[in-house]
């Protein structure tokens, strides 16, 4: 028999057993926050902090938990050889009287154990007082099975075929399962396993995510990767955590957003499998499903992927013909098990055969859930996946702190495309030893590298990691002259430029804007345009320049005048006095909202500070140091014309929702739900925007320097003229029904182009990887730079190819200018070039309109006669 | 509460709808006789014209009157004068909406009368749902004419935040400009108002022409968000998130090419004459942290505005009920499946979701063992067509309902269900026709529905007066005065 099917049988037990708590789900839960990390250096666990805090209004503080892997032997005062070769079984005690039941019952007659101790506890009156019910005394025990116990496991169950590490492997298992069902899934609830892997923890509480770190006190509590959770379940009163993530497979802890809409098929499946989920949340269910196929089929993950989000449609039929009969061959046999969505899931776990520690993101085929990457190269590689850019930002920032080479930027973000063919919809973060150390390897479902090629000077970054100070010499690139100067200047002379200089530079820049005035208007241009512009960097790093010129904003920004004291030009207004937000001193002055204190949303929130501004008749807001906020430029009303919102940092989600004449512009990328509804007014992105973009929108233009997620532009319609220069993940413009552009109705131009690194404008593998482009669309068309005729008629589902006439250049060659102005990608130069060639428009862009309907020409009649 | 008066608001269309047709031929020679005879009113003669008036059908007896003495036909001196069913009447309505209760709602829209407790209109034949639910209603008296008794329902349950009473327990749901003429929503709104309620946009913009009104109306939100702008949500007191609807649960809304007029297109400005379909979920929430994001939205949007999101009765209706709660909604709306206009197809709203009378009083008391029901409003919605499914709705643990087809049926609907078409409504209610819609004007219509909430009010005082309490809250919960009468077939 196959070692799968010899597993599966010797859970026959397990599967019969009789669990009357486990009726039905008990706890319906959507929603919620994650976030992983995985770093070449031990992280203590205090920079995941911020990060967990920062997405409180993901999670409800009904439940919060991480996961820790690879984890250092001193703090878990254990060798490294215990620590490597031990099962950490950790059991959280519910009631505190039942251990020595337990221990002797189950851990003592089956285990060695080589060590145990309670885990230490806060006693803080200030952390207890946040949580809602005082989290379980967890204990933790190293442990090996005993030989004769494990020989007798072996045999009872039949596990012939099994190496016998791996027969130990399905012991602990099963052991770990005896002690939930009869001690929690009985109706119990006294007491649980809580983890059970190698060189892993997970802890779980009633509360917050962060409430883990500050009650279990590890802030410097270090770890290769962590992944985190805060919890949003629905249920009013959970007093205690077993439903809380992660939860354990055997070396993994999986995190979970979303929730199936199959939970009982896959139920079923996993019954079929005897494989019982004993604590009722589809986020067990998940793990369960990732350790049947991981250890009772022996997949690769790559398998692993496939079954949970299998590849379809029209990516299914880009894979190769190999690929595709593997693929078809699971699908068969895994298809009930595969969740559908929305669903993301983090796995942080350890590759104990192969000696590596992995954190993983997998989204869902279509991708209904946010999900952000994101990696840090240089001398401390970190890789990182959240549901929101805030998040992972707020985790590089605390790391900063200690490790200046850590940029407060990651060097690039990017979306993952569910069950696709290019990336599979997963990458994976793995921790591998090398020559004493560790090295990221990053890859997608495929196990193709992602690789991000730097090629800065690691010393010159070192020497930008410290604050700007005084110290540094003057610049004489922003000492005079217009920020347009400077920086052309800057990059006359970037190629030769080195830290010192870079960092005079900035210095210079934040004393002479600290002066306020035209100073302020010019170096705050210069800085703007380094964030912006994409340039060669030369010997620097990109991030890097970027940090620094926000850092040297936040300072420029911080030394103007507060409210109420300034005669003219900027104000500074903060969290303590948005209430004194009055009439400004002058049509031109700007209104400096420095976002740190700010709460995320609600009437504290900056969203309404811009919003008394805009009342009071400031015409000019700039929101900085934003770190996820949402709802900026919301609630302006229906006449926000002439107003101009900037936001640097981290904007959040619903940014310029409802928008009807103002202006935003976003420096950096922004997140999800950008331009819900908006009406009229235009928005601006240096970077990529998240999913759903302009859901629902009537007008407004936009333009969009990098990507956008998936979804944009669903169900929008009127007259939305909007420029994406990179691509999207998939169904954009679905149900688009913007009336005729070439009569005033609405369009996307979707360049399909990127940068590289030495910031030259590129084109990307194909314009549009996604198999839904303009699906069920009704009106208004979408121009596709496409040269090379990459774009099918198989991906338009109810559009068709039109003509691209000139009427159709003449439409959009304004918005291409305009976005050359913006985002210097040229006309000229770069779009219609096609390998060094000049091209006309029409050889160069293809136009994807709506198939009229027969009643269509009559009901423009009746139109006119209507009046209109 | 003022009471806003009754007045006469007669169809013309709708009197040739009867249960009986009284035929007078041309032997009459006006004598006069049968006037005198009918205690009903059918016949009456006015001194000075030439011929008697033709006869009040609608309030004919009908043959069985045969037994009594006074029975025209017979005591015609020229046997002018006969008595039949009316082949019309089994061709009205449906199980769910009888004949009869079709014409006590138009009766009621006419006159403003309440219908007695024990009147078969009250109940439908469809042998489920509020038709197997009666109230224990003791022996003995009706009420005294001067009954005081209070209705209203405060929508805001929370602590903060602006405080929203409703006059009566009932308010309009969402039917959108394009599915219903611009007379309807305006006839609605003025009854809202004239009522201290409210009505809905539904999903389909709101029109300049309800401007007026807007005290007395509610924003909805729903997934294609058509004609939601920022205006259109500083405007309303309350805005109302259309997660789901009863009737098509996990579809969303949907307005066929032939409804989908240049007008309606303008209003949601898409492309006129092509079928324009909500998505099923907003793509914008998937989650219950999407759908706290949601709400912080419009929140911040508009501040003032109270939150009520409206969802279907799935199994885990009560987990999504309390989660609606926490994301911060003020009013909980339970969507049932009894309802829907015949738009929404019949597959969806016979097979999905759980039944409403089950929903409610699963919410009510988990709301209850969560500590929450007293800080929010729950309301009830789909298949509510009459006073007493309102009082059936509340005992079963609702604050109040919301109603539509009712609305409908006030003003003329007959049930052909054929809301679909562009042309299809024999009434110009559920249609955007331009020659159609002129059947209506907005006055006679709001009348109408103010008549009936006028009668419907009328038959809560009587319920109230029975049970001898004086509020209707006091009935919310009280699934004791109800009494299961289960297992009845189900007349085809």
């Amino acid at each position: 028999m196959s070692q799968t099917g010899e597993i599966i049988r010797s859970r026959g037990w397990m599967a019969k057993c009789e669990t009357p708590y486990c009726t039905r789900q008990m706890e319906a839960e959507g929603g919620c926050g994650v976030v992983g990390l995985a770093s070449t250096v031990a992280l203590p666990g205090r920079h995941f902090f911020e990060s967990l805090r920062q997405m409180h209004n993901r999670g409800n503080g009904k439940g919060g938990g991480i996961a820790a892997v690879g984890l250092d032997p001193k703090q878990m005062h254990v060798s490294r050889e215990v620590l490597d070769n031990d099962y950490l079984i950790q059991v959280a005690y519910l009631d505190a009287n039942v251990r020595e039941a337990l221990e002797k019952e189950f851990l003592e007659p089956r285990y060695e154990i080589h060590a145990r101790y309670m885990v230490d506890e806060s006693n803080d009156p200030a952390v207890l007082k946040d949580l809602p019910v005082r989290p379980p005394q967890v204990w933790r025990y190293f442990c090996r099975a005993r030989s004769d116990v494990l020989d007798r496991f072996i045999a009872d169950r039949e596990l012939r075929s099994l190496e016998k590490r791996r027969a130990e492997d399905e012991f602990v298992y099963q052991t770990s399962f005896s002690i939930n069902l009869k001690y929690y899934a009985s109706g119990k609830m006294t007491a649980f396993v809580m983890s059970q892997g190698r060189d892993m923890i997970i802890m779980k509480v009633v509360g917050y995510a962060e409430d883990v770190i500050r009650f279990y006190r590890m802030e410097d509590f270090t770890a290769h990767a962590w992944i985190g959770h805060q919890r949003y379940p629905t249920k009013g009163r959970v007093w205690h955590p077993g439903g809380a993530h992660p939860f354990m497979g055997l070396d993994e802890g999986l995190v979970h957003n979303g929730d199936f809409a199959n939970y009982h098929s896959v139920s079923e499946y996993l019954a079929q499998r005897n494989v019982k989920p004993l604590f009722l949340t589809d986020t067990e269910v998940s793990v369960l499903l990732f350790d049947v196929l991981n250890r009772a089929y022996g997949y690769p993950l790559e398998y692993i992927i496939e079954a949970l989000a299998p590849t379809t449609e029209r990516d299914f039929h880009q894979l190769s013909e190999e690929k595709q009969k593997v693929y078809k061959a699971i699908q068969r046999a895994h298809m009930h098990g595969s969740p559908d969505g929305p669903w993301f899931f983090i796995i942080a776990r350890n590759c104990y055969y192969e000696g590596k520690q992995q954190l993983i993101g997998i989204t869902d085929t279509s991708m209904l859930r946010p999900q952000v990457f994101a990696m840090v190269e240089g001398d401390i590689q970190i890789g990182l996946v959240a549901s929101e850019k805030q998040a992972i930002d707020a985790a590089l920032r605390s790391i900063n702190a200690d490790h200046p080479s850590v940029p407060k930027q990651a060097d690039v973000y990017w979306n993952a495309r569910g069950g696709s063919h290019t990336d599979g919809g997963a990458f994976v973060f793995s921790i591998v030893p090398e020559n004493g150390k560790k090295r990221l390897e990053v890859t997608n479902k495929f196990g193709s590298p992602v690789e991000v090629k730097l090629k800065y000077d690691r010393p010159q970054d070192l020497r930008m990691a410290t604050a700007l100070d005084r110290t540094h010499s003057a610049s004489a690139i922003v000492a005079d002259g217009s920020g347009e100067q400077a920086f052309s200047k800057f990059q006359t002379a970037l190629p030769k430029m080195d830290a010192d200089q870079a960092m005079a530079m900035f210095a210079t820049a934040v004393q002479r804007g600290s002066k306020g005035g035209k100073d302020l208007d010019e170096t705050v241009r210069f800085l703007t345009q380094v964030i912006d512009r994409k340039y060669d960097p030369g010997t620097l790093r990109r991030s890097r320049l970027t940090e620094k010129a926000l850092e040297a904003l936040n300072a420029i920004f911080r030394a103007q005048p507060r409210i109420g004291s300034a005669k003219d030009g900027s104000s500074l207004v903060d969290m303590e006095n948005m209430g004194q937000i009055d009439a400004p001193p002058s049509q031109t002055a700007k209104l400096l909202i420095d976002c740190r204190g700010f709460p995320m949303e609600g009437e504290e929130g900056p969203s309404f500070a811009v919003r008394r501004a805009f009342e009071k008749g400031w015409r000019h807001a700039i929101l900085f140091d934003a770190h996820g906020q949402r709802f900026f430029g919301c609630g302006l009303g229906q006449a926000s014309h002439g107003m101009l919102i900037e936001a640097y940092g981290t904007p959040g989600d619903y940014l310029a929702s409802g928008l009807a004449g103002a202006s935003v512009i976003v420096h950096g990328n922004a997140q999800d739900q950008l331009c819900q509804i908006m009406a009229s007014g235009r928005l601006v992105v240096h970077g990529d925007v998240g999913q759903t973009f302009m859901y629902g929108a009537k007008g407004g233009e936009a333009f969009i320097k990098g990507n956008a997620a998936g979804r944009p532009l669903i169900n929008a319609v009127g007259k939305p003229r909007v420029v994406i220069n990179g691509t999207c993940l998939d169904y954009l413009a679905e149900s688009f029904m913007a009336g005729d552009p070439l009569n005033g109705g609405g369009f996307v131009i979707l360049n399909g182009m990127g940068f590289t690194l030495n910031g030259q404008p590129v084109e990307l593998p194909t314009p549009y990887p996604g198999g839904n482009l303009f699906s069920l669309a009704s009106g208004g068309a979408i121009y596709v730079r496409d040269p090379k005729g990459k774009v099918t008629a198989d991906q338009l589902n109810g559009g068709r190819f039109g003509k691209m006439t000139e009427a159709d250049w003449n439409l959009i060659l304004p918005y291409l200018k305009e976005n050359e102005a913006l985002f210097e990608i040229p006309i000229e130069g770069f779009l219609l070039t096609v390998d060094g060639e000049r091209r006309s428009p029409s050889e160069v862009y293809r136009k994807i309109e709506a198939v009229p309907m027969k009643s269509m020409s009559k009901a423009e009649q009746e139109l006119e006669d209507t009046g209109d | 509460m003022c009471v806003p008066e009754a007045s006469w608001v007669p169809a013309e269309r709708l009197k040739f709808v009867n249960r009986f047709v009284v035929e007078r031929a041309d032997s009459c020679i006006s004598c006069g006789l049968c006037a005198s005879l009918c205690p009903n009113g059918v016949h009456k003669r006015v001194e000075g014209h030439a011929s008697i008036l033709p006869p009040y059908n609608q309030r004919c007896i009908g043959p069985s009157c045969a037994s009594n003495d006074y029975y025209c036909v017979r005591r015609c001196p020229t046997s002018s004068l006969s008595v039949r069913a009316s082949e019309t009447f089994p061709a009205l309505g449906d199980v769910r909406w009888t004949a009869d209760m079709v014409l006590a709602t138009w009766r009621m829209a006419e006159t403003g009368e309440p219908m007695p407790l024990d009147h078969p209109a009250n109940l439908g034949a469809c042998g489920g749902g509020f038709d197997q639910l009666h109230f224990r209603i003791p022996k003995g008296g009706s009420k005294p004419k001067d009954y005081q008794f209070e209705t209203s329902v405060e929508l805001n349950r929370r602590k903060t935040g602006p405080r929203v009473k409703i006059d009566i327990p009932v308010y309009g749901g969402g039917m959108s400009y394009g599915s219903v003429s611009l007379y309807t929503m305006v006839a609605r709104a003025k009854a809202a108002q004239a009522w201290g309620t409210f009505t809905c946009t539904g999903e389909g913009g709101y029109p300049v022409e309800l401007i007026p009104y807007k005290d007395h109306v509610i924003t909805q939100i729903a997934t294609g968000l058509f004609g939601v702008k920022e205006e259109t949500i500083q405007r309303a007191p309350i805005i109302e998130f259309k997660y789901a609807q009863g009737a098509k649960p996990g579809l969303g809304g949907h307005l066929l090419w032939e409804k989908n007029t240049p007008l309606v297109a303008k209003m949601r400005e898409a492309v006129p004459h092509t079928s324009l379909f909500s998505p099923f979920p907003f793509h914008s929430v998937y989650s219950v942290e999407d759908h706290k994001k949601h709400l912080d939205w419009i929140s911040s949007v508009n501040p003032q505005a109270l939150l009520s999101v409206k969802v279907s009765t799935p199994n885990d209706v009560e987990m999504v009920a309390v989660g609606s709660y926490y994301a911060g909604a003020h009013i909980v709306h339970l969507d049932g499946g009894y309802g829907g206009t015949g738009a929404a197809p019949e597959i969806a709203k016979k097979n999905i979701a759980t039944p409403i009378e089950y929903a409610i009083p699963k919410v009510h008391r988990f709301l209850t063992n969560e500590g929450i029901r007293e800080d929010v409003t729950l309301i009830a919605s789909g298949g509510i067509r009459n006073a007493l499914d309102v009082a059936k709705a509340i005992a079963l643990g609702a604050d109040g309902v919301v109603i539509g087809t009712a609305e409908l049926v006030a003003l003329g609907c007959v049930r052909c269900g054929n809301c679909e078409s562009g042309r299809g409504c024999p009434r110009g209610i559920a249609t955007t026709d331009p020659e159609l819609i002129h059947q209506m004007d907005t006055e006679w219509g709001a009348k109408r529905i103010s008549n009936l909430f006028l009668a419907w009010r009328g038959q809560w005082g009587d319920l109230l007066s029975r049970f001898d309490m004086h509020d209707l809250k006091e009935l919310r919960g009280r699934t004791d005065l109800l009494r299961f009468d289960g297992g009845k077939e189900v007349k085809a």
